[in-house]
């Protein structure tokens, strides 16, 4: 073998000597890009996990079995509307439970039951005044005490509810007459301050409102200026300012896009407080960046070939544009306008300062009426002592995870049908 | 029934009409669609120039009636009030047209109506009445003239197509100057509370102080305590916690990227990447929650299994968290890059013998190496400038260290305690907020200048 | 195909959108608006919500902004625009008197609606601790009496419970609590800091001005945590830290009961009666303030107001009871209801 140095060293040797290596490189490579896939996908399942985990609970709501005799006493001399409901579930459950007896164990008693109960019976006989003295077996809500001790989320021992009152929901279990039901109030209500009637369709509704006037003003303005910016604007001081300028605003916090929209929008336009029209103008100008410089981006991406074929077949600059560069430049947009909308629809922070931060109970029916939003709902219900609205905080979060994938369901849609490589 | 928006669908019927009649009008003046070429421009063109004489001046006039229309016919009911109404103050006046809209609109009112609001309340139906059918009346007239005026000048030597573009490109270059009047709008409402702000405390103690601490006075008789209003240790945390969320996510961002456009199968493709475009969407306020309740406690827990000190409130914990979040951000804008780098280049490079990796490294990265940059300053943007996390799982107190198991605070979290307090507006405490907003601002704005510079220096463009 | 059917939802899209829009910017207020204190908040909405679903009128709109910005928003005029009722976790200052006065907001209603207790509470799994106001001074003050009993200052030497008195434990001090900026510190800075200083004869003896200097600054040492207004989070943080203390409202600690207990303040435990009747020591009171020129103008403000005073809601059997307000003696309820029924106006002049 020491003759080897008389042979020439050839080219095809160096390269075979390191392939090995080589070779383990690139798995090693390819092994650590499919780690850090497998790392991101993880650490969203887990916190799936631990947000379903929590928030399951809330589909299901315990309702007990009452005796109701719409007592045609209550109804006299009173419109059907102002009289006293909550009397006639009082009187079903004293019938029930004949053994509370004192001032003090009446009120447990009567607690155990959500004061929605009253209300669902005023509906009740609002849509069929012939209810009127008759008899009726009719589920209503629990308390949300009794709802959290069903659901194992309250121990017994807690202090919260007394031994009469534990008593009396294990008689209830007995007869069969506590249920846990379909959480129909958790997707039909607005907020509440009572959680068993808490519900999550107003702060949906704001959400959609607030959410339609930012994708409908970002996306056209926000493409619009890529393309000046792109393809027209000359390269001068101005637009080297406006090109500063966008990407300082994507770095602009939040809270700040709410400082400003309280200063413009409120004050000096005096537009509404609380209103989704606002909310989506300053999450129109927070999202405005993000998608600007992605449509940047992918206009830049579409390569020169494309621009000169449709130049030399005669277009002009702006047919070039529009019907050639635009429609491949298209599935880049998308993807910006997607992380934009959706770091819109997490958003809370701006809210704050334009009044949406606020307890609203009627369902919001148009762009000025007074709205909150999902996260501001999460945000509010997390802050709120009662032990049933940690389940519901987390409830609502999935829904707005809900509303998020079947947003990235639509672009993902969009984006096939557009997408092209080269 | 007249109503604005009536007026409004029924301009858009008249457009649409527009279009087609200038459409119809062009390829007749060619002499039918056998001669369109001679027509200077297609004949959609002269169908959209019509169709937007017709409908630019009347929905201009639209905005304006808009903007007006609530402002007249106030000032006429009010003129028509009783003497003893009309003297009431501006604001005890606005009031009152509250209460004739709400009985206009039909919704249940304050207090008693005297005759004087019923009159006042059908003189304003009547008002908006009239106005709704002028509204009409004019808008629908403008519309039909400019869509006569427009139609009668098509002819084959109007160069349709170039008005067009001009028009459009007019309304790009208007789109582009929103972001620097967004820009100004935010310098002036953050500038004058700065100001004040800066009457109490010196320019030079805000920025340079090593010392914040903003325990001043809740009211005037309560003595202040240490009130020190240094900006430097809330700075330095907020790079600490975004440079632990950069070191987590550029990363992990890139290479996930880097799988997902080199190696990926489009299914595999298909599925994880609107999965990860999840992260994102994800409100910050759960990320927040999710650092607080369940990274938090377990980094403490792991750092004083091996003896280390851990705050509950760690800037690590923080970082970690806002560092997933990012990942998107980053692995989403580079995937789009490295997928736009021709593929020629690849090519050449397997043609001399290189494996995928090197290629990659080699060839892609440096390729598409600006707009990563671009996407990874973004993502820092995003990093400096994120509230919820920060607010849920980072501390108060504003700790001069660069050790990431400590507590430190950001400059995003003290806007908001100091925003949301209990104390007045007027206190320095409060404006601390808006000043810190402005430096916020500033730095931003000199890294992306230097930013700015960096990617042109070395941006190229391939085939 | 596709691109046509895209074109065609939005433009539909857009006209919807243009022609909902105007026809809603007319309307007129028919709401109440409340702002301020997210302290009071929780008790504010049960009386809307009950207010909203069983009378004609409206919901009202409550936002959480915090006194400050409550007063801020609340101040700036009269008219539509503007709320018509700010809450509070402290009194209205003079200074925000004056600016309301200078906008034109001249007469304003003080409502008192109850106490708030404020404790002090650690996890169920480590033991209750007992503590006086003295020993939470010397605790969390940033510069304390020196401890071998000269009449001087020095930085907080303290590490443990046990260093300040033997019969507490062994344990770390640390004490998860409200930043400078929230009216629950300020409350709790005037009751219990100020009250320990108070047991040592020579601080008493100082001069107002250096005597609140010396009772108001909290350490900064790391032992006092500032965290955040979110008492939920830091009764979760209580329970992953068995040595922590948490500051909050007795509201939480009463949804709570078997993840955390209140520390005895003074041999007195925090409980719904201990705090009515006066024994434990630190609750404060909870406002909220009626913009008069409102009343009668803008539906609902008068009707709301009586909702608020009625026994059925403040009462010491009323729902708010319920929902963790304390409520005030007999007579100051009754007082205050007159109050409101005639309105009577606040002067600036009364005010700190």
């Amino acid at each position: 073998m020491s003759s080897m140095p008389d042979h020439p060293i050839k080219s095809i040797d160096i390269v075979n000597k390191g392939l090995n290596r080589r070779y383990r490189a690139e798995k090693r490579f390819r092994r650590i890009g499919l780690g850090a896939v497998v790392i991101s996908i993880t650490f969203l399942s887990l916190l799936f996990i631990s947000i379903i985990g929590r928030g399951h609970g809330a589909v299901f709501q315990t309702h007990m079995l009452l005796e109701i005799h719409f007592d045609p006493e209550i109804f006299i001399g009173v419109e059907a509307g102002a009289a006293d409901y909550a009397r006639l579930v009082k009187q079903a459950l004293h019938a029930q439970f004949p053994d509370a007896a004192t001032r003090g164990e009446k009120r447990a008693l009567y607690g155990i039951v959500s004061s929605g109960a009253a209300f669902q019976l005023r509906h009740m006989v609002m849509e069929d005044p012939g209810l009127i003295g008759k008899r009726q077996s009719i589920w209503v809500s629990a308390d949300d005490d009794v709802d959290m001790l069903i659901k194992g989320n309250l121990s017994a021992e807690s202090g919260r509810l007394s031994e009469n009152q534990l008593a009396w929901i294990e008689r209830l279990q007995a007869q069969a007459r506590l249920k846990k039901k379909f959480n129909t109030a958790f997707f039909t209500a607005g907020d509440s301050r009572e959680p068993e009637q808490a519900g999550i369709l107003g702060a949906a509704s704001g959400s959609f409102f607030t959410l339609l006037i930012t994708l409908m003003l970002s996306f056209p303005i926000g493409v619009a200026t890529a393309i000046y910016l792109e393809e027209f604007a000359p390269k001068n001081r101005w637009t080297d300012l406006i090109e500063v300028n966008i990407n300082n605003l994507a770095a602009v916090p939040s809270i700040v896009f709410g400082l400003l929209g309280l200063a413009v929008f409120l004050n000096a336009f005096g537009l509404p407080r609380s209103a989704p029209l606002v909310g989506g103008l300053v999450l129109t100008l927070m999202t405005l960046p993000t998608i600007i410089i992605a449509s940047r981006a992918s206009l830049q991406s579409v390569p020169p070939s494309i621009r000169d074929a449709a130049l030399g077949i005669g277009a002009s600059k702006m047919q070039m544009i529009l019907h050639h560069v635009l429609p491949l430049a298209m599935p880049g947009m998308l993807t910006g306008t997607i992380i934009g909308m959706a770091r819109a629809l997490g958003e809370t922070a701006p809210l704050l300062m334009i009044g949406m931060v606020a307890f609203i109970v009627d369902i919001p029916g148009g762009f000025t009426d007074p709205a909150s939003a999902l996260p501001v709902q999460i945000y509010l219900w997390a802050d709120s002592p009662e032990r049933a609205f940690e389940e519901r905080t987390a409830a609502a979060t999935m829904t707005l995870l809900l509303f998020l994938i079947v947003m990235n369901g639509f672009a993902v849609v969009l984006r096939k049908r557009l997408e092209r490589r080269w | 029934m007249i109503s604005p928006s009536n007026t409004l669908i029924a301009l858009v019927l008249l457009t649409a009409l527009a279009h087609y009649l200038g459409l119809r009008r062009a390829v007749a003046a060619a002499g039918g669609h056998a001669h369109v070429q001679k027509l200077h421009s297609r004949p959609v063109y002269y169908g959209m120039l019509t169709a937007m004489w017709c409908a630019l001046p009347a929905l201009l006039i639209y905005a304006g009636w808009q903007a007006f229309e609530s402002y007249i016919i106030t000032q006429l009911v009010v003129a028509d009030l009783p003497v003893t109404m009309r003297d009431l103050s501006a604001a005890q006046l606005s009031l009152v047209v509250n209460d004739i809209k709400n009985m206009a609109g039909g919704t249940i009112v304050s207090g008693d109506v005297g005759p004087e609001l019923k009159a006042a309340v059908a003189h304003y139906l009547q008002l908006r009445g009239i106005g709704n059918a002028a509204l009409a009346a004019v808008v629908m007239g403008v519309a039909v003239i400019g869509l006569v005026g427009a139609r009668a000048r098509i002819s084959t030597r109007m160069r349709a197509r170039n008005k067009m573009e001009r028009l459009i490109l007019w309304l790009l270059a208007a789109c582009s100057t929103i972001a620097v009047f967004t820009t100004v709008g935010i310098v002036l409402s953050v500038l004058y509370e700065a100001i004040r702000f800066f009457q109490a405390v010196s320019v030079t103690e805000f920025l340079f102080g090593l010392k914040w601490s903003p325990q001043m006075a809740i009211r005037a008789d309560q003595v202040g305590s240490s009130g020190a209003f240094g900006a430097v240790p809330v700075v330095l945390g907020t790079l600490l916690i975004a440079g632990i969320a950069m070191a987590v996510a550029v990363p992990i961002g890139l290479m996930a990227a880097i799988y997902m456009s080199e190696y990926a199968g489009s299914r595999f493709r298909a599925v994880a990447k609107p999965l990860m475009e999840i992260l994102a969407g994800v409100p910050t306020v759960v990320y927040g929650f999710f650092a607080a309740l369940v990274v938090a406690p377990f980094i403490r827990a792991a750092g004083q299994a091996i003896g280390l000190d851990v705050a509950s409130e760690s800037a690590l914990a923080a970082g970690l968290v806002m560092g997933i979040m990012i990942i998107p951000f980053v692995s989403s804008l580079s995937d789009d890059m490295i997928t736009a780098v021709p593929q020629s280049l690849r090519d050449g490079a397997y043609g001399l013998g290189a494996t995928p990796s090197e290629t990659i490294r080699q060839v892609v990265l440096p390729a598409a190496l600006p707009g990563i940059v671009g996407g990874i300053l973004l993502a820092v943007s995003r990093a400096i400038g994120e509230t919820m996390i920060v607010v849920m799982a980072a501390g108060l107190t504003a700790n001069l260290t660069a050790n990431p198991f400590k507590a430190v605070t950001t400059v995003t979290v003290q806007i908001v305690t100091l925003l949301v307090g209990d104390q007045e507006f007027d206190s320095p405490k409060t404006l601390a907020a808006f000043a810190l907003g402005l430096l916020l601002f500033v730095i931003t704005l000199g890294l992306n200048i230097i930013a700015l510079q960096v990617v042109r220096r070395y941006r190229e463009q391939y085939e | 195909m596709f691109k046509k059917a895209m074109y065609l939802t939005v433009s539909l899209a857009l006209l919807g959108f243009f022609a909902t829009t105007p026809a809603a910017a007319d309307a007129a207020r028919d709401y109440v608006s409340i702002v301020g204190s997210s302290t009071v908040y929780p008790f504010a909405t049960v009386v809307a919500e009950q207010f909203g679903k069983t009378t004609a009128f409206k919901t009202p709109k409550i936002e959480s902004t915090g006194s400050g910005g409550g007063f801020q928003l609340f101040c700036t005029g009269v008219g539509v625009s503007y709320p018509d009722i700010t809450n509070a976790s402290r009194r209205m200052k003079k200074s925000e008197c004056a600016l309301c006065e200078k906008n034109g907001v001249q007469a304003v209603v003080e409502v008192k609606i109850g106490y708030d207790g404020i404790v002090m509470a650690n996890t169920k799994k480590a033991k209750r601790l007992s503590l006086t106001r003295k020993a939470l001074y010397l605790a969390l003050a940033k510069k304390v009496p020196d401890p071998s009993g000269k009449e001087a200052w020095v930085e907080n030497p303290y590490k443990t419970w046990k260093d300040i008195d033997a019969a507490l434990p062994a344990k770390k001090i640390e004490v998860l609590g409200p930043p400078p900026t929230s009216g629950t510190r300020d409350a709790f800075v005037e009751l219990v800091m100020e009250n320990g200083a108070k047991s040592f004869g020579w601080i008493k003896a100082m001069d107002k001005k250096e005597f609140k200097n010396a009772a108001h600054t909290l350490r900064e040492d790391g032992v006092y945590i500032e965290a955040g207004e979110n008492d939920n989070l830091i009764v979760q943080k209580l329970e992953a830290n068995p040595d922590a203390l948490g500051i909050f409202g007795f509201s939480f600690l009463d949804q709570n009961t078997d993840k955390i207990q209140g520390a005895k303040i003074d041999g007195v435990a925090p409980s719904f009666d201990a705090i009515a009747d006066g024994s434990y020591p630190v609750s404060r009171p909870l406002f909220f303030y009626v913009k008069k020129a409102h009343v009668g103008k803008i539906p609902g403000i008068a009707e709301y107001l009586k909702a608020f005073s009625s026994e059925k809601a403040w009462g010491p059997e009323g729902y708010l009871a319920d929902k963790g307000l304390i409520p005030m003696p007999d007579a100051e309820r009754k007082k205050t209801a007159a109050d409101v029924a005639n309105l009577n106006e606040l002067p600036c002049d009364g005010l700190n």
